[in-house]
């Protein structure tokens, strides 16, 4: 097996561990990973979705154009990507005169988007192509007695219609629970489990009301199932989730500090990768529960 | 009582709405936008709603209905919309509500209505290839073991040269919002 590493801004830059992550887990897995190199943004939603849908479209139609060439899909472990590579290729592929002022763009570059590779949430990867039964037999760690709140995500879920993968019903999700279990973890329901994070457009308008609602999905983790970890299918939902906890310690918000991490993340620990290089740049302190892991 | 004249809320003077402002909004991607019956499934699933910001989606499609465009404009609320998609799951009427949200900001943006975070973004796309950058993360990935680069535009200068040539051919070369045409790479832009 061989795909396409659709890295986006995010893991990149501001949490090249999770990167690092990806690259020790899938080849771990025996899934080979391509760089498709001069990849771009995606681009994401405050920039060209908001500006012209057409230039949105093209930027995403050079991107997949790169993975075409070599006749391959594409993975990215960032919510936005999927969302917004998914969004654009189906517009693309439901809308002839779009498609063909985007190609008119793209051949003056000399790149064309055929509609013939896919992008691939890389959680829900995981779980179709290879299975929790297999991610359970490959895992050096186990994850006994720990207990995690998971957070899927946005554009892991909807709108379900675009989507290559998706949950039989997106307001019950249960592919991320699923994968936590396979390494051996609890994952129990919490009533503010779908929740969004309150990153992206919500933090750069207004990072008080964004963070009230961190604030209210974090309380309900706390009181409902104290997790030892939290764990995101998502990377912006990680850096949220990571980050804001420190701004509402500070504020008194909350008295508590619950480690995060994305699932690539923990399941290349549970595969062996070295701590330092696969969960080192977090603002919350994983040392403890990464102790855990190794002993499990 | 000067507070009981304060608690009364602004009266909306109706016939001060633009007239053919749901038809630009429909031309720029909210196709389906007469379509809602204002049900508020959308709005009972909206974590803008939930957050507080005042123009969530119901109200935003109801405020463009009414021609309420500057209204709208002087409100940074589309700007929070964290694009969840959540709307578009429940609504049983198809009107893609995200789409009017996505419309509306394209207006916002004609008329330079645009948050500062999101020029940035958009300078940042150009000159390097990425929405959110950070310069100094070279020493980071170092640290993880991963080359000083990803494997993107900002190790292959072909290939954002590439990508600008796509992006002068789109709405921002008319818009001049960003600077085009000159690439310099800037520090850190995170959206």
């Amino acid at each position: 097996m061989r795909v396409g590493f659709f890295v986006g801004c995010n893991t990149a830059f501001n949490r090249p561990d999770l990167e690092k992550a990806v690259r020790y887990a899938f080849p771990a897995l025996g899934v080979e990973l391509d760089d498709l190199e001069g990849q771009s943004c995606c681009p994401t939603w405050g920039t060209m979705p908001s500006i012209d849908l057409a230039g949105w479209c093209a930027v995403g139609a050079r991107n997949y154009a790169l993975a075409e060439e070599k006749n391959l899909d594409m993975i990215t472990v960032c919510g936005s990507c999927y969302g917004s590579l998914a969004e654009s290729r189906h517009k693309l592929l439901s809308d002839p005169e779009l498609k063909a002022r985007v190609n008119a763009m793209l051949k003056s570059i000399g790149r064309e988007f055929k509609g013939t590779s896919r992008i691939r949430h890389a959680i829900c990867y995981l779980y179709k192509e290879l299975g929790p039964e297999k991610i359970k037999e490959a895992v050096r760690h186990k994850l006994d007695g720990i207990t995690i709140a998971v957070q899927p995500g946005c554009h892991a879920l909807w709108p379900s219609e675009v989507y290559e993968d998706k949950e039989e019903d997106t307001f019950h999700p249960k592919v991320l629970i699923e994968l936590c279990e396979a390494l051996g973890a609890k994952a129990p329901y919490y009533s503010r489990l779908l929740d969004c994070c309150g990153m992206g457009g919500m933090r750069s308008t207004d990072m008080e009301k964004s963070f009230k609602l961190v604030e209210k999905k974090l309380n309900s983790m706390k009181e409902e199932i104290n997790p030892d970890l939290i764990v995101t299918a998502c990377s912006s939902c990680l850096i949220q989730l990571d980050t804001a906890q420190g701004f509402l310690q500070k504020d008194r918000k909350i008295n508590y500090e619950i480690p995060v991490l994305h699932y690539m993340q923990l399941l290349a620990l549970c595969l062996g990768a070295e701590p330092g290089q696969v969960a080192s740049l977090g603002k919350t302190n994983v040392q403890s529960v990464v102790n855990k892991i190794l002993e499990g | 009582m000067s507070n009981a004249a304060e608690a009364v809320p602004e009266v909306i003077n109706l016939s001060a709405g633009e007239k053919g402002f749901v038809d630009e909004i429909k031309a720029l991607g909210a196709t389906h936008i007469l379509d809602c019956i204002q049900c508020a499934k959308c709005a009972a699933a909206c974590p803008m709603a939930l957050a507080g910001f005042p123009f969530f989606n119901k109200r935003v499609i109801q405020a463009i209905l009414l021609g309420l465009k500057e209204m709208l404009l002087d409100d940074t609320s589309i700007w929070a919309c964290q694009s969840c998609n959540r709307c578009t799951e429940v609504c049983p009427r198809k009107v893609n509500p995200f789409e009017v949200m996505q419309a509306m900001r394209r207006v916002a943006v004609r008329e330079f209505a645009l948050p500062t975070l999101a020029i940035e973004g958009i300078k940042s796309l150009y000159d390097v290839g990425h929405a959110v950058y950070l310069a100094q993360a070279h020493e980071n990935r170092v640290k993880v073991g991963l080359p000083q680069k990803p494997p993107s535009t900002v190790a292959h200068p072909t290939a954002l040269r590439e990508l600008q040539a796509l992006l002068e051919q789109t709405a921002l070369s008319d818009l001049g919002i960003i600077p085009m045409g000159k690439s310099g790479v800037k520090e850190s832009c995170e959206v």
